[in-house]
């Protein structure tokens, strides 16, 4: 059970109650865009923070009918171009961008731009792109962006300043930004092999906005780049109240470390029962088939396949079960809101 | 409203912000009424009533910085150059950033709603001590002065048409909803003016909308966000319509304020010497990492060694916070620093003198032709334009010229009162008052403005003073800085509706004695 007090929570609770006040006031009155960009913005927001990816397909969809009723509104299009982002469809996202005049040209263009150049690979395009951003204007997100770019290419010592830089620009007013910072540099101490460093890190996204599953699930990834795997399951069993974060987790453990078929399925049951998408059809039709339930696993997996969606990891999934129950190879779906042939 | 309409990243009146505790609106100041025991200063700062009224945000720090000292020495009236103005700056710079050592009286307010106060740096003594919100407290010095506190929440003294202000900047995020990512569309390229240009559908009255920007809004149009027309607006009686209402918009809201009544003796050793104090206020959040209990074996500045170095200038609290605010003249942000959160710079704000030249000469060209179409004699050169222009300035040496006379005139006060001991001392001008942004109290005067600021000054239509000729004369009267407030000048003109620009009184009478705020609502 989720604690009602933390800080996630009664976060998670305020974007609900503006969600529903926004829909009470659509059922009330005359929509303007105004009203139907917040709407879409509180739905990205819930989104994100929740983890839940399949929500952006809807969202997307509220998206793409504002714009039809009202135009391409510069703050659609940004959060259009941010949906695409997220799922990683640059070309889509570079489509959003360019639906409105200037909207690339302003800070949060700007910075999406500079994003979508590192996730092509030009990484000097992406370099200028946030160095100009932060001439202008020396945001903490920017700062963790450059910061995050700046490790990956070699170079840690300036990406800890920048990181420090960052942190030193969000104010109590913005705890879980910079719990959210303290774990990407945590996750560099990870990827430094500086295991102590980043579980403080850890400590005080914990302590700045507790409650939140991505703290957790980083805690998780640092045992088990600790090599304590046992630690980490219990960790997630320990801390998991009942939150689906957890559970794809446990799912992918008792799976395909332990090989526990049956204690697999278990977990991908709740799972399945807390989130009935394809994502976790696909993980129960996993454990099902690690289980040994050849024939309960591709009924699983032909419901995950039945949403339409295009994901490599359960296309390989579902290739695999095919296989050993010796049935032909699922044919892969046309289009879906996580990706297209031509994205 | 030093900055009511100051919009840094936290400014409330502009309504895509949330109102934030380290919104500053005003800070007020004068030599109290008060003198029994010795001369006394009056100075409150304001703010947003986060989380409310007489309920302080236990994340923030306010700072009251303050110096008394002798008068500086500016420029001789002879010398109007851009060169003797430099000077002058350059002069005041040295003082502030050098020689000046401001004390301060800083105050956090802990989980149980009492503030811990801090006076450090007065030649008396340092001292701290802790009081009540909401209430009338004497604080006693270590060296035996009284000191009069309140901290709580009072009506806000500030009475003013704010809507008819951006309505005359043609600032769009008070009238519509602008897009986030559309950061230019705030101060739309429309000649800045008093007087509604015919045609200007984007900011004209509407009767059909007559509470469009006063809490209604409508998207932002599409179509090009520009004036095209050449001639101010007329109706039917062939009277200007003025872009004020003198309606006050302020009316009925509360504030959270820090007022003191402090004896000039404990400000300074020389009283009688060191008689112009100045004052400014701050205010600070407290920074995420400070907010948590951190690792005692690690502290966070081991990682952040950046920024441990930018701080080493500044003392052990504020180095756990982040400065977000600050307040020293009216309008001095709001109409001169264009709202920029790197130009909240308090007292420091030196290296902003040209930007304040070009800024006052594009706001010349909206207002100068305003004021000179309602037959009043205006002190920017703008060619006998008959209509307000849009024009900017790429540097200050451009737009000089222009300005010159606005900058240096001195400023006419109405009538001797504000001096009442009759003394041989020089009007105030404007480089004077905005650079540097201070509230300078000049315990000679009776504080009001700009030689302080007084509750009952109605600083926002003084502002637009600095506009007229005050080198001319009206009805055989000097223009002097409440000229715009009269009446009987705006019963006389071709405008409608005929009214001052802004109310002359606040909502609610002010108290005889301290904290002098009206009683919240």
């Amino acid at each position: 059970m989720v604690i009602a007090t933390s800080a996630y929570a009664s976060e998670l609770e305020r974007i609900d109650e503006e969600i529903a006040a926004l829909e009470a006031e659509t059922a009330a009155g005359p929509v303007d865009v105004v009203k139907a960009t917040a709407a879409a913005s509180r739905g990205y927001q819930r989104a994100t923070l929740t983890g839940d990816l399949t929500a952006l397909c809807g969202v997307e969809r509220a998206i793409d009918a504002a714009m039809a009723r009202f135009g391409p509104w510069p703050d659609l299009c940004v959060l259009k171009g941010n949906v695409a982002s997220t799922l990683h469809r640059v070309a889509d996202a570079r489509r959003a961008l360019e639906l409105a005049p200037g909207v690339a040209e302003h800070m949060p263009g700007r910075a999406m731009l500079a994003d979508l150049h590192r996730e092509e690979g030009r990484y000097e395009d992406a370099l200028r792109g946030y160095r100009d951003i932060l001439s202008d204007e020396p945001t903490w997100d920017t700062l963790a962006r450059l910061a995050d770019l700046t490790f990956k290419l070699g170079d840690s010592d300036a990406a800890e300043d920048l990181y420090a830089a960052a942190v030193d620009e969000l104010s109590a007013k913005q705890m879980r930004s910079y719990a959210w910072v303290e774990l990407q540099w945590g996750r560099m101490d990870v990827s430094r092999g500086r295991h102590d460093r980043a579980m403080e890190h850890y400590a005080r996204a914990n302590a700045a906005y507790a409650g939140y599953w991505l703290v957790d699930e980083h805690v998780a990834r640092l045992l088990v780049a600790r090599g304590d795997l046992e630690g980490a399951a219990a960790y997630l069993e320990s801390v998991g109240r009942g939150e689906v974060h957890y559970l794809h987790h446990l799912v992918d453990f008792y799976a395909d470390v332990r090989e526990d078929g049956p204690e697999a399925v278990r977990w991908a049951r709740k799972d399945l029962a807390l989130r009935p998408n394809a994502f976790t059809r696909a993980a129960l039709a996993w454990a099902l088939y690690r289980a040994g339930r050849r024939d309960e696993s591709l009924d699983a997996i032909a419901a995950a396949l039945e949403s339409g969606l295009r994901d490599p990891g359960i296309l390989a999934k579902a290739a695999t079960i095919h296989r050993a129950a010796g049935a032909a190879t699922p044919r892969a779906p046309a289009r879906s809101c996580f990706g297209s042939p031509r994205a | 409203m030093a900055d009511h309409n100051d919009p840094n990243a936290v400014n409330s009146i502009f309504s895509d912000i949330d109102v934030s505790a380290a919104d500053l609106y005003d800070i007020f100041g004068f030599a109290s009424d008060d003198a029994e025991g010795g001369e006394k200063v009056y100075i409150a700062l304001t703010f947003a009533p986060m989380p409310e009224a007489g309920v302080f945000d236990t994340d923030m720090l306010y700072r009251h910085r303050m110096s008394a000292h002798a008068r500086a020495v500016p420029p001789s009236k002879q010398d109007w150059s851009l060169d003797g103005l430099l000077k002058y700056f350059d002069a005041a710079k040295d003082t502030y950033l050098g020689d000046l050592k401001p004390s301060e009286i800083r105050v956090n307010v802990g989980q149980d709603q009492r503030a811990s106060v801090n006076f450090t740096g007065f030649p008396g003594a340092s001292f701290s001590t802790e009081i009540a919100l909401n209430e009338v407290t004497t604080v006693q010095t270590p060296d035996g002065h009284s000191i009069k506190a309140y901290l709580g929440g009072r009506d806000d003294a500030f009475f003013n048409d704010l809507p008819g202000f951006f309505r005359s900047i043609n600032y769009a995020p008070q009238f519509y909803h602008v897009p986030h990512s559309m950061t230019e569309a705030r101060e739309l390229p429309i000649p800045k003016t008093l007087l509604e240009l015919e045609g200007n559908d984007l900011f004209n009255f509407d009767p059909a909308n007559p509470n469009l920007g006063r809490g209604e809004k409508k998207p932002l149009p599409t179509g090009p966000l520009t004036w095209n027309g050449d001639r101010f607006a007329k109706d039917a009686d062939g009277n200007y319509r003025f872009v004020y209402s003198g309606k006050d918009a302020q009316a009925g809201r509360n504030i959270n304020t820090i007022a003191l009544e402090i004896p000039l003796a404990y400000i300074t050793r020389s009283p009688e010497k060191e008689r112009i104090v100045s004052t400014w206020g701050e205010s600070w959040v407290l920074k995420a990492a400070n907010k948590i209990e951190t690792s005692p074996g690690h502290p966070p500045w081991l990682e952040k060694p950046l920024a441990a170095v930018r701080g080493a200038r500044q003392d052990e609290e504020l180095q756990r916070y982040k400065l977000v605010d600050t307040d020293g003249q009216p309008f001095a942000d709001a109409a001169l620093s264009e709202r920029e959160d790197s130009r909240q710079l308090g007292a420091s704000n030196f290296w902003l003198a040209p930007t304040f030249i070009k800024r006052l000469a594009h706001l010349g060209w909206g207002f100068g032709p305003s004021i000179s179409a309602l037959g009043l004699p205006s002190s920017f050169d703008h060619d006998d334009s008959p209509v307000s222009v849009h024009r900017t300035y790429p540097s200050a040496i451009a737009a000089f010229p222009r300005t010159r006379k606005t900058i240096f005139q001195e400023l006419n006060m109405p009538d001797d009162s504000w001096n009442p001991k009759g003394l041989n001392i020089p009007l105030r001008r404007p480089f004077e008052i905005f650079v540097p942004n201070v509230c300078a109290i000049d315990m000679y005067k009776t504080g009001t403005w700009p030689f302080g600021r007084r509750l009952e000054d109605q600083v926002a239509t003084r502002f637009l003073a600095l506009f007229l000729d005050h080198g001319a004369q009206l009805d055989g009267k000097k223009i002097n800085v409440e000229t715009l407030n009269d009446p009987a000048l705006w019963e006389s003109a071709p405008i409608a509706p005929k009214t001052p620009p802004n109310p002359i009184a606040n909502d609610k009478e002010f108290l005889p004695e301290f904290p002098y705020l009206a009683e919240p609502w």
